[in-house]
């Protein structure tokens, strides 16, 4: 009964309820959109360091992320590989030998980092394979088959079938220096690696550095990125000792602090639009209150109860807060499914841009996450409450005799 | 003058709706007078610091530089023909108005090694004498452990390359880079000091060392790549580019690029942010503009008998629409008076105190290739603040112009009628 | 040639699927200086042919002429100006703005015909002088009895000095004591000043005071009688 009242008091005046109505919708709606705009760019940037590099987390000797000593190397372990790939977490692992050094093609010399590799199980960690600009990503029996950065291959004037000298500091004291083929060449956006990084056959970079045998790391990749610290932990125990499973949150502190601080960021963005969402409900909610002043005085002097007249008030709210909910996020989800699925290139505006370690690709892309939808939702129900309040209160105190006076 | 009387005791016939209203208004103009003042000052403070240890905010390049960083685009100053009666390049633009310093800066990738490691690293060599107290890269390091000659071997090197190579203050190491015709050439640098500036490309393949020292390597002792322009004042960028590109002969190759140019990283970072920046404040002035109009309808829909009785005693409906934008107008000024005052608090407040965001994030934060202060503040943008204003005032006249046209389509028999 | 005169004059309103008739085929002269009363039961149409003799509303067919001038020639804007000059209303209640004091409510017409202030305020000055109402220039509507504002509202419809006051239930609200002295009043005016009025009403005090009575009924002329009044 207080339910079919409210509702229909809701659409006495339809006009007002409308407007009111979509500045609920339009809030929503933009404010989960941009929550997953933004989400997308954090996305961006994390796979620009796990995905084009690191790996969600990497297994080293202890105390080689700190120099990248080559010397801290462990052996190759077929049986712990195994382990890994059976853990329910890992969806990915790779191998991995670094090396530091000269790289020339011709009268051109460039310093460049080189990462050992098998090709086969590097594509199950790291994406580089799919964002090639130039040649094919080399099979596992290929010898001395190289990828490098765009930057790198663009300085050196290198197309792939051209031949590249690395020459090194083995680690026997001797240098050590060999033939390379380019394979292909990729492209990341991320300055850092188009500029310097090298795939090349872990085999062979295992001969030239006399590392045979050896490995610096195992980079994986896991189901959750965001929870990769507990799979790291977890990682850890199983362990030999001297290894220690390291997630991106603790390889990129900074990173992992820019995307807590978007939890918080996300939090004051929330609250700034809902304040000025939530003064226009309150003030269409008190409208309609002082309009009914007289109805009020009529449902009270027939003996309903203030707290009744307080609850059908709120109830009113809580409907429009409903309606405004279940339509804002509606569009929400169109206006985010357009931008996940065709999202917006700036490339012609911006060129990529370093933020925290990683790289802002220039583009806009939404991903659905449920926190971007939920807890707008809840909020802009609470605001809606909240927004009741006051009027509600009013109309409770209102007294019988006075309110049938009024006209 | 009686049209703006009668609207304003119309504007204050409901008190609560029309605080809440003006609330609402002046409230989404603090927010975003301090918001865009905020970032005003933040930028501001990343452009300086962005421009003092890269490009300047103006740079001379050959050829493209800017774009390819190719380091074979080397170029001596004084045999671009650029000599004047003035003396060289340098020393005409110093001699500027408005510019503050002029650096000559080579860059060659070359790989460092110690003992154990080798890692690529980028040598740069500077002039130190006029980089000390410009380049906040060199601003945390003690003067006896500064780089004290142009062709000295003393290096400063960053702080994760020093671990890295296992090397300490004081240790030597090579340098090896590519010489002129394309052979190795090798040279033994000794560590004076650390830099450490909490830019992981920077802390990880910085070495810094006189520009002769560096440019011995590429077999000329005066060769550079970037002559970096600090200037008094961001705001002068724009009178002394064209002065400076004047300067440079046309069969040079030089040209003069501006720092958004030439750092495009830090100029897109701000770009960005900037632009999803004024997204929020669309999505803001968007609500705040249904509200208005909400607000102006309901007095409209509620005033249609006297609206009736005013068009039937002769007024005509023009009259009725000056009046209900005249109630929108005077809202918007009042929330225009009240928001600035409310955003100008607020900006005082962050310029002399700030927001510290120390608890928040890393003392090191990067954004655009610069470190991002933790401690932001803002600054002074009036130009800002009155564009702002004078948004508040149209968008409560734009607000106003479907319930005006409502108030003069009332048709005044049926208006009396309505109760 | 009549002040007022209308000729064969119907409105029909539609609702839903339905037209109401309001007023049909209604022929009415009425010349400068009467005192006249438009009478019958609600809904028989007094309130309509007093807005359109008002220009308030359009007649669905037929011919109004009030004071010259031929409504269907003119324009919107002149309508209002012709209102603004030439027709004065008094209302049933709640016709005065609510913002505005007694002086500037009277003051309204004057200020939209541009007279100057001055000019303004000693005119209205003098007219509530006249209508008993001096002294309480300041007062809000909401301050003022039912009859004060009555006469803050007949000082503005004579305040522009118009060819005809229309007046719709103008005792509606008011007791019949008060309705009485509002009543005598607009007669003393009517005498005096020569202004023409037209009432609609069913209140049998107003009747009593007419000197023409038309009585309408379901929208069509019932009867048209002059009585002497003392």
């Amino acid at each position: 009964m207080l339910l079919r009242l409210a509702s229909r008091n809701l659409w006495r005046n339809r006009r007002r309820t409308l407007l009111t109505l979509s500045a609920m919708v339009v809030s929503l709606a933009l404010l989960t959109l941009s929550l997953g705009v933004f989400s997308g760019m954090l996305v961006d940037i994390l796979s620009s360091t796990t995905e084009q590099y690191h790996g969600h987390l990497v297994i080293n000797a202890q105390g080689y992320l700190d120099d990248r000593d080559m010397y801290l190397n462990f052996p190759s372990d077929p049986e712990l590989l195994k382990r890994l790939q059976q853990d329910g977490e890992v969806i990915g692992s790779s191998e991995r030998l670094r090396g530091f050094g000269l790289v020339s093609h011709k009268d051109r010399s460039y310093p460049a980092e080189l990462l050992g590799i098998r090709p086969e199980m590097e594509k199950t960690v790291t994406k580089l394979h799919s964002q090639l600009i130039a040649g094919t990503f080399p099979s596992d029996a290929d010898p001395n088959g190289a990828v490098l950065g765009s930057g790198l291959a663009k300085k050196l004037s290198v197309s792939p079938g051209d031949e590249l000298v690395f020459v090194t500091q083995a680690a026997d004291g001797s240098i050590g220096n060999d033939l390379l083929i380019v394979r292909a060449i990729f492209s990341t956006g991320h300055s850092g690696h188009d500029n310097s990084l090298i795939l090349v056959p872990k085999a062979w970079l295992q001969q030239l550095m006399a590392l045979e045998g050896k490995i610096h790391e195992i980079a994986l990749a896991v189901r959750d990125p965001l929870r990769a610290a507990e799979d790291a932990q977890r990682l850890t125990s199983q362990l030999n000792d001297g290894l220690k499973a390291t997630d991106w949150g603790e390889l990129l502190p900074e990173m992992r602090e820019a995307i807590a601080s978007f939890d918080v960021s996300r939090f004051i963005f929330v609250v700034i639009l809902y304040f000025a969402t939530g003064l226009g409900i309150l003030n269409t909610v008190f409208m309609s209150v002082m309009e009914r002043t007289r109805e009020f005085g009529i449902l009270m002097a027939l003996g309903m109860r203030p707290l009744q007249i307080r609850l059908i008030v709120l109830l009113e709210c809580l409907l429009l807060g409903l309606l405004g909910t279940a339509l804002g996020l509606v569009v929400g989800l169109l206006l985010s499914s357009y931008m996940a699925l065709v999202g917006i290139d700036l490339s012609g505006w911006i060129t990529p841009v370093t933020y925290a370690g990683g790289t802002i690709q220039p583009r806009l892309r939404a991903i659905f996450e449920q926190r971007n939808f939920i807890d707008p939702a809840y909020m802009l129900l609470l605001v809606s409450l909240l927004a009741g309040f006051l009027p509600a209160r009013r109309a409770a105190r209102l007294q019988p005799v006075a309110a049938l006076r009024e006209d | 003058m009686e049209t703006l009387l009668l609207a304003w005791r119309n504007v204050w016939r409901n008190r609560r709706r029309t605080l809440i209203t003006i609330l609402a208004m002046s409230f989404s103009l603090m927010l975003i007078q301090a918001f865009h003042n905020l970032s005003f000052g933040v930028y501001a403070q990343m452009v300086d610091s962005g421009v003092r240890s890269g490009s300047g905010h103006i740079a001379v390049y050959r050829g493209d530089y800017a774009l390819s960083r190719d380091d074979r685009l080397l170029w001596v100053m004084d045999e671009m023909g650029v000599m004047g009666v003035m003396g060289n390049l340098q020393t005409r633009i110093t001699a500027l108005d408005g510019v503050k310093a002029v650096l000559p800066r080579i860059y060659l990738p070359a790989l460092a090694q110690s003992s154990r490691e080798s890692r690529g690293i980028l040598l740069t060599g500077i002039d130190p004498i006029a980089e000390n107290g410009i380049n906040p890269l060199l601003k945390q390091i003690d003067a006896p452990a500064l780089i004290k000659s142009l062709d000295g071997r003393d290096a400063l090197v960053g702080s994760r390359l020093l671990s890295e190579l296992k090397l300490k203050v004081g240790n030597k190491f090579v340098v090896t880079a590519q010489g002129p015709e394309g052979q190795l050439v090798s040279e033994l640098l000794r560590i004076r000091g650390l830099v450490k500036s909490g830019i992981r490309e920077v802390d990880g393949s910085l070495v810094m060392v006189g520009r002769q020292r560096a440019a011995l390597m590429t077999g000329q002792s005066e060769a550079i790549h970037e002559l970096a322009v600090i200037l008094e004042n961001p705001d002068l960028e724009e009178k002394l580019l064209p002065l400076i590109g004047a300067m440079l002969p046309a069969d040079s190759g030089l040209n003069a690029v501006s720092w958004e140019l030439a750092m495009a990283n830090l100029a897109n970072a701000i770009k960005l942010d900037y632009a999803s920046q004024k997204f929020i404040f669309l999505i803001i002035v968007l609500i705040v503009t249904i509200g208005v109009v909400n607000t102006l309808l309901m007095s409209v829909m509620e005033r249609i008998r006297e609206f009736g009785v005013i068009l039937a005693v002769g007024a005509s409906p023009a009259r009725l629409r000056a009046t209900v934008m005249t109630e929108a107008l005077l809202l918007g000024a009042v929330s225009m008076l009240f928001g600035n005052l409310l955003g100008a608090l607020a900006t005082w407040y962050l310029v002399e105190i700030g927001i510290d965001l120390r608890d928040f994030i890393p003392e090191t934060m990067e954004f655009g290739g610069v470190v991002f202060d933790p401690v932001m503040r803002a600054a002074w943008d009036i130009n800002y603040m009155l564009q702002m204003s004078a948004y508040v005032l149209l968008l409560s006249v734009i607000a106003s112009l479907y319930p005006a046209a409502k108030a003069a389509r009332i048709a005044p028999a049926v208006a009396m009628r309505h109760h | 040639m009549p002040l007022i005169s209308l000729n064969n004059l119907s409105k029909i309103y539609p609702l839903g699927n339905q037209q109401i008739v309001a007023v049909q085929e209604l022929d009415l002269r009425i010349e400068a200086g009467e005192f006249a009363v438009l009478a019958g039961p609600s809904g028989s149409g007094k309130t309509t042919v007093l807005n359109i003799v008002g220009a308030l509303d359009t007649p669905s067919t037929g011919r109004v002429r009030v004071d010259g001038c031929d409504y269907r020639e003119m324009k919107p804007k002149a309508l209002a100006d012709f209102r603004l000059r030439r027709i004065g209303f008094i209302f049933q209640s709640y016709n005065l703005i609510p913002v505005l004091t007694a002086a500037e409510n009277a003051e309204f017409t004057l200020m939209l015909q541009g007279v100057a202030p001055k000019a303004r305020r000693a005119k209205i000055s003098a007219l509530f002088a006249e209508l008993g109402i001096a002294g309480l220039e300041e007062r809000r509507p909401n301050d003022l009895s039912g009859g004060q504002q009555q006469r803050v509202a007949i000082a503005r419809a004579i305040a522009p000095e118009p060819a005809v006051i229309l007046a719709d239930e103008p005792t509606a609200n008011l007791d019949s004591h008060t309705a009485e002295d509002l009543l005598q009043l607009m007669r003393r005016l009517n005498r005096e000043k020569g202004t023409t009025f037209l009432f609609s009403s069913h209140d049998p005090l107003v009747i009593a005071h007419a000197e023409r009575v038309i009585s309408l009924r379901d929208g069509r002329l019932e009867n048209d009688i002059r009585q002497e009044i003392g």
